[in-house]
C-alpha cells in the first residue's frame, strides 16, 4: 500500500512536470502543445543517446554514471527546449490569439514529424536506461522502494518548487504572469509578448524532455511511450485547473496516486479509472478543482 | 472555427431541384465504381466513403456547433461492436444490425454529450479524448465481451441475391449512403438547424437569448456526429466481417477531426474535400513508407496556416462568388403577429420583489417593475445601480435570488432564457453580441428562430426578416457579414435581430452607447416607431437627451433600489434622483449626467 503510494507520487510528480508545461503555454498563449508526448519520448532518447556516447567515450563506472545521467537529463531538457522554438514558430505563432483550434492540428503535425524523424534515427524498439543509483531496493521497515523513485520525486519537487518561486519572484516570472493575465496590457507596458510566448514553449518543451529522461529508467523507453504520459499530464493540468500552476501540480499527484492505487487491484483498469476520474471531475467542476471560474459579463 | 464564406444556396429553390447536382454526382460515382475491377481501388473508394460519413457528422459537431471532439473513435467502436455482437451473439439479421448501429452510437453520443456540455475548449477536448480512451481500453481489456485484440470473427455482412456483398456492392452502398447524408445534412444545415448551431458556436448567450436552446442543440449535434460515426464503424466491421480493438485508437479520433479541419470546418463540402484528400494522401504516400509519416505530419503542420478555412473554404474563396446581393425581397411593412396589448387587469410584465446579490454586493433589492405594451420605458441610474443585472434577470441570463416575474399573467420566474425569448422577450446587449461571421440576414433569421418552428417555413421567415431589415434601414446590407459593418450599423443589426422574434417586450441595454449624435437621434425615432408597433420597450440608457426625449415612463434605480418612477418631467425635478446622480451637497453641475460614479457627500 505505502509502496503503491510512493510509486504513485513518483509518476504523479512526472505528470505534474508535464502539466506545468501545459499551464505555462496555455496561460501565455491560450494554446497547448498536443505533441508534448513526442517531446517526452524524444527527450528520453536524447538522454539515452547522451549516456551511450559518454559511456563509450569515458568508460563506465558507478560513480561516473551518476554524472552521465545528470548530463543526459540536462542535454534532453536543452535539446527539447531548443526544439520548442521551431514548434512555437511553425505551429503556434500563426494561430495564437485567433479563434478556433487550428493549433491542435499543427502541433499534432509537428509531433508526427518529430516522431518520424526520431524513428528513422533510433528505430522502433524499446530500450532500458539504467537508473543512476543502481537497481537495488531500499527497505524501510516493511516498505521497499527503488532509488530511481526517490531521485525522480526529489528532482521533480525541486523543479516544481523552483518554478513556483521563479514565477513569483523573478522579473521574467512576473512578465509571464502579466502576459497570462492580460496580453494587451502587458504589451502596452513594454513586455515583448512574442518573446515571452516563445520562452513559455521553450520551458514547456524542456520540462517534457526532462520528464522523458526521468521516467525512462522506470518504464522502458520507446518512441511511443510519450503519448499516454503526456495525456495524463494533460489530464492533470485540466482537472487541477489549467490556469493554476499549483493546481496542475496537485492534479499530477492525484492522477499518479489514482493510477497506482487502481493498479493494486487490477493493472488493466488503471487507465480506465484515470480517465473516468477526469470525466467525473470535469462534469462536476468544469474549470478543474483549483481553476478560476471565468465569469462572463453580459 | 469560423468560416468567412457563407455557402448558402438561394433559399427559394425547391428542395428537389437543389438535390439534382448531388444526385448526378452520386450516379456518376456509382457508374465509375461499377467499372472498377481492382480490389485495391474498390477498397480505397469504400474507405473514402466511410471517412466521408464520419467526417460529415463530425462537421456538424466541430464545424457548425464548434465542439471539437477528440473521442470519435469511441463512437466508431460503438457502431462496429453493435453489428459485431448483434450478428455473432444474437444472430440478428445483418440489415437490422446495420440499422441498429447508428442508433446505439447515438445513445452513446448522448452519454458523452452530457459531461461535455459544461466544458469548453481544451477541457472539452480532454473530456471527449478521455471518453475515447476509456472505450479503447474497455474493448481491449474486456475480452469476454469484445474479444480484445483477438477480435470478433464472423460478423454477418449484408447479402445481395443470397450472396454476401462483394466489395463493389459495398462501394455502391457507401456512395448511396453518402449522397443521402449529404442531401439530408445540406437541407438541415442550410436552414434553421445550421443557423442555430453556427449562432451558438459564435456566442452562446446571444443564441440563448434569441430563443435557441443551446443545451438541446449541442446534444443534437453530438447525436448526429455519433450516429454517422457509428454507421461508419458498422460498415467497416461488416465489410471486413471482423473487428478488433486495434481499430479503436486515439489516432482514429484525431484523423476524423483532421478530415473536417483540413477539408473545411463549417462548410458543407469540407468533409468531401477532407475525405478525398486524406484518403488520396494515404494511398499515395504508402509507396514510400519511410517518408510517409514525415510528409503527413508536415501537411498537418502547414495546411491550416496556408488554408485557414480548409480546402473547401479556400476553393470557395477562389471561385467567383455568385451575384453577391441576391436582393432581399421586401414585402409588406413590418407588423408584429402577436397580440400586443396588456392583458386584462394588469401590466404586460410585472416584476415583484426581485432580489439579487453577488457575494456581499446587493444589485437588486426588492425591485418591482411594471411594463406596459405600446409604451417606451427607460431605466436609469448611476453606474453600478443594477440596471444591467435587472435586464439579465428579466431575460433569464442570471437567476434572481427571490421574487417573481409574470409576463402577460404567466409566471416565468423559473423559465429558461430561450423559452422567455420564445414567449416574446427580446433584448440587445450592452457590449455587442452579434454573430459576426454570419450575414446580417442570417443574424436576423436567428432572431426569428423560435418563430420559424421546426418544420421550417423558411421562405416566410426570409420575407419577414426582410421586412425587419427594411424597418431598421438595413435592407441594402442584408448579405454583408455582420462583423464587417461599421459599429453604428452593427448596433442596428442587433436591434433587428431582437425584433425578428416578434417580441412583446424589447429590452435595450444602452442602445446609444458609442453612437454619434445623429445616429442617436435616428435611434430615438426608431425606438418610438417600435413602441408604436405595440411592443413594450424597456431601455437602459445614460444619454439623458434620448431618455427624456422618447420615454413615456422612467424608472430610476440606485444601488439596487427603485428610488423614483414617473414621467420625464416628474423625474427631472425629483430631489432623490438629483441626489443620486449629483450627491447631496452642491456638486459641479453636470447636465449630461454621463453616469460616471459621482463622489457621494455622505
Amino acid at each position: 500500500m505505502l509502496q503503491a503510494i510512493i510509486g504513485g507520487l513518483t509518476l504523479g510528480s512526472v505528470y505534474a512536470l508535464i502539466a506545468l508545461g501545459f499551464n505555462l503555454t496555455y496561460t501565455t498563449t491560450r494554446t497547448l502543445n498536443f505533441a508534448q508526448g513526442d517531446f517526452v519520448s524524444v527527450g528520453a532518447f536524447v538522454g539515452l543517446g547522451t549516456v551511450g556516447v559518454l559511456t563509450a567515450a569515458l568508460g563506465a563506472d558507478a560513480v561516473g554514471y551518476v554524472w552521465f545521467y545528470a548530463l543526459a537529463a540536462v542535454a534532453a531538457a536543452l535539446a527539447m527546449g531548443v526544439l520548442g522554438l521551431p514548434l512555437y514558430l511553425a505551429a503556434i505563432r500563426p494561430f495564437a490569439g485567433k479563434p478556433g483550434m487550428s493549433w491542435v492540428v499543427s502541433t499534432i503535425g509537428f509531433g508526427i514529424v518529430l516522431q518520424s524523424a526520431a524513428l528513422s534515427l533510433w528505430g522502433l524498439g524499446a530500450r532500458m536506461l539504467a537508473p543512476p543509483f543502481g537497481d537495488e531496493v531500499f527497505r524501510v521497515g516493511e516498505v521497499g522502494f527503488r532509488s530511481q523513485e526517490l531521485v525522480v520525486m526529489a528532482l521533480a519537487f525541486a523543479i516544481l518548487g523552483g518554478f513556483d518561486i521563479a514565477m513569483r519572484r523573478t522579473a521574467l516570472g512576473r512578465c509571464m504572469r502579466a502576459v497570462a493575465l492580460n496580453r494587451d496590457a502587458a504589451a502596452l507596458m513594454g513586455i515583448d509578448v512574442p518573446r515571452v510566448m516563445a520562452l513559455a514553449f521553450l520551458a514547456s518543451s524542456a520540462l517534457a524532455g526532462l520528464s522523458g529522461v526521468l521516467v525512462a529508467p522506470i518504464l522502458s523507453a520507446s518512441l511511443f511511450m510519450g503519448v499516454i504520459i503526456a495525456l495524463k499530464g494533460f489530464s492533470a493540468a485540466i482537472i487541477g485547473g489549467l490556469t493554476n500552476p499549483r493546481g496542475c501540480m496537485a492534479g499530477g499527484l492525484l492522477i499518479g496516486l489514482v493510477e497506482s492505487l487502481t493498479a493494486l487491484w487490477s493493472a488493466q483498469w488503471r487507465e480506465i479509472m484515470v480517465f473516468l476520474l477526469v470525466i467525473l471531475v470535469l462534469a462536476m467542476a468544469p474549470n478543474g478543482m483549483f481553476g478560476r471560474k471565468l465569469v462572463e459579463k453580459v | 472555427m469560423r468560416t468567412e464564406t457563407a455557402t448558402r444556396p438561394a433559399p427559394f429553390r425547391p428542395a428537389i431541384l437543389r438535390a439534382v447536382p448531388a444526385l448526378g454526382v452520386g450516379a456518376a460515382l456509382v457508374a465509375l465504381a461499377l467499372t472498377l475491377t481492382n480490389d485495391f481501388h474498390l477498397y480505397v473508394a469504400f474507405m473514402a466513403g466511410v471517412y466521408y460519413l464520419c467526417a460529415s457528422g463530425m462537421n456538424v459537431l466541430a464545424g457548425y456547433a464548434g465542439q471539437k471532439s477528440l473521442g470519435q473513435a469511441g463512437l466508431f467502436a460503438a457502431g462496429a461492436y453493435t453489428v459485431a455482437l448483434l450478428t455473432t451473439r444474437l444472430e440478428v439479421s445483418p440489415v437490422l444490425a446495420l440499422a441498429a448501429a447508428p442508433i446505439v452510437a447515438a445513445g452513446v453520443g448522448v452519454l458523452i454529450a452530457l459531461p461535455s456540455l459544461r466544458v469548453k475548449g481544451p477541457s472539452l477536448a480532454l473530456v471527449t479524448l478521455a471518453f475515447g480512451l476509456v472505450v479503447e481500453k474497455l474493448v481491449t481489456e474486456w475480452t469476454d465481451l469484445f474479444g480484445g485484440a483477438q477480435g470478433v470473427y464472423g460478423i454477418a455482412p449484408l447479402e445481395f441475391q443470397g450472396e454476401p456483398f462483394a466489395l463493389r456492392h459495398w462501394v455502391v452502398l457507401v456512395i448511396v449512403l453518402a449522397v443521402a447524408t449529404h442531401l439530408l445534412l445540406g437541407h438541415l444545415l442550410n436552414g434553421r438547424f445550421g443557423r442555430a448551431l453556427l449562432a451558438l458556436q459564435s456566442d452562446e448567450i446571444a443564441a440563448e437569448c434569441a430563443g435557441i436552446s443551446v443545451y438541446r442543440y449541442k446534444i443534437l449535434a453530438f447525436v448526429v456526429a455519433a450516429a454517422l460515426c457509428g454507421l461508419g464503424g458498422a460498415l467497416v466491421a461488416q465489410q471486413n466481417q471482423y473487428f478488433n480493438s486495434d481499430f479503436v485508437t486515439f489516432h482514429l479520433s484525431v484523423f476524423i477531426l483532421l478530415l473536417v479541419l483540413l477539408g473545411g470546418a463549417g462548410n458543407l463540402y469540407g468533409p468531401i474535400a477532407g475525405a478525398a484528400i486524406l484518403t488520396a494522401t494515404e494511398v499515395f504516400l504508402a509507396q514510400w513508407p519511410s517518408v510517409q509519416h514525415f510528409i503527413y505530419g508536415s501537411m498537418l503542420l502547414f495546411a491550416l496556416y496556408l488554408m485557414p478555412t480548409g480546402v473547401a473554404g479556400t476553393i470557395a474563396r477562389v471561385l467567383p462568388r455568385k451575384a453577391v446581393a441576391e436582393p432581399v425581397v421586401t414585402g409588406a411593412p413590418l407588423t408584429l403577429s402577436r397580440t400586443t396589448d396588456d392583458p386584462a387587469g394588469g401590466p404586460l410584465l410585472e416584476m415583484r420583489d426581485i432580489a439579487k446579490a453577488f457575494g456581499g454586493v446587493v444589485t437588486a433589492d426588492k425591485v418591482g417593475l411594471r411594463l406596459h405594451a405600446h409604451r417606451v420605458h427607460a431605466l436609469i441610474g448611476p453606474n453600478g445601480a443594477g440596471k444591467s443585472t435587472l435586464i439579465n434577470i428579466l431575460t433569464g441570463v442570471i437567476p434572481a435570488d427571490s421574487g417573481s416575474i409574470r409576463l402577460a399573467g404567466e409566471d416565468i420566474t423559473r423559465a429558461s432564457a430561450h423559452s422567455r425569448a420564445d414567449r416574446g422577450i427580446a433584448r440587445t446587449f450592452q457590449n455587442l453580441r452579434l454573430f459576426g461571421a454570419m450575414t446580417v440576414l442570417d443574424n436576423v433569421l436567428v432572431g426569428a428562430h423560435a418563430r420559424i418552428g421546426a418544420t421550417g417555413r423558411e421562405a416566410e421567415a426570409v420575407a419577414k426578416a426582410a421586412a425587419v431589415l427594411e424597418f431598421v434601414g438595413l435592407a441594402e446590407h442584408a448579405q454583408a457579414l455582420a462583423g464587417s459593418l461599421p459599429y453604428g450599423l452593427q448596433r442596428r443589426v442587433e436591434l433587428a435581430r431582437a425584433l425578428a422574434g416578434d417580441p412583446v417586450l424589447l429590452l435595450l441595454d444602452e442602445p446609444a452607447a458609442g453612437l454619434n449624435p445623429r445616429e442617436t437621434a435616428e435611434l430615438g425615432q426608431l425606438i418610438k416607431r417600435i413602441g408604436r408597433l405595440g411592443v413594450a420597450v424597456l431601455m437602459v440608457e445614460h444619454d439623458m437627451g434620448l431618455v427624456m426625449g422618447i420615454s413615456d415612463e422612467i424608472v430610476v434605480l440606485d444601488r439596487g433600489i427603485v428610488i423614483a418612477e414617473g414621467t420625464p418631467r416628474e423625474i427631472q425635478t425629483n430631489p432623490r434622483v438629483i441626489e443620486a446622480y449629483l450627491g447631496r451637497e452642491e456638486a459641479p453641475a453636470d447636465d449630461e449626467a454621463d453616469g460616471k460614479e459621482e463622489e457621494r457627500a455622505c
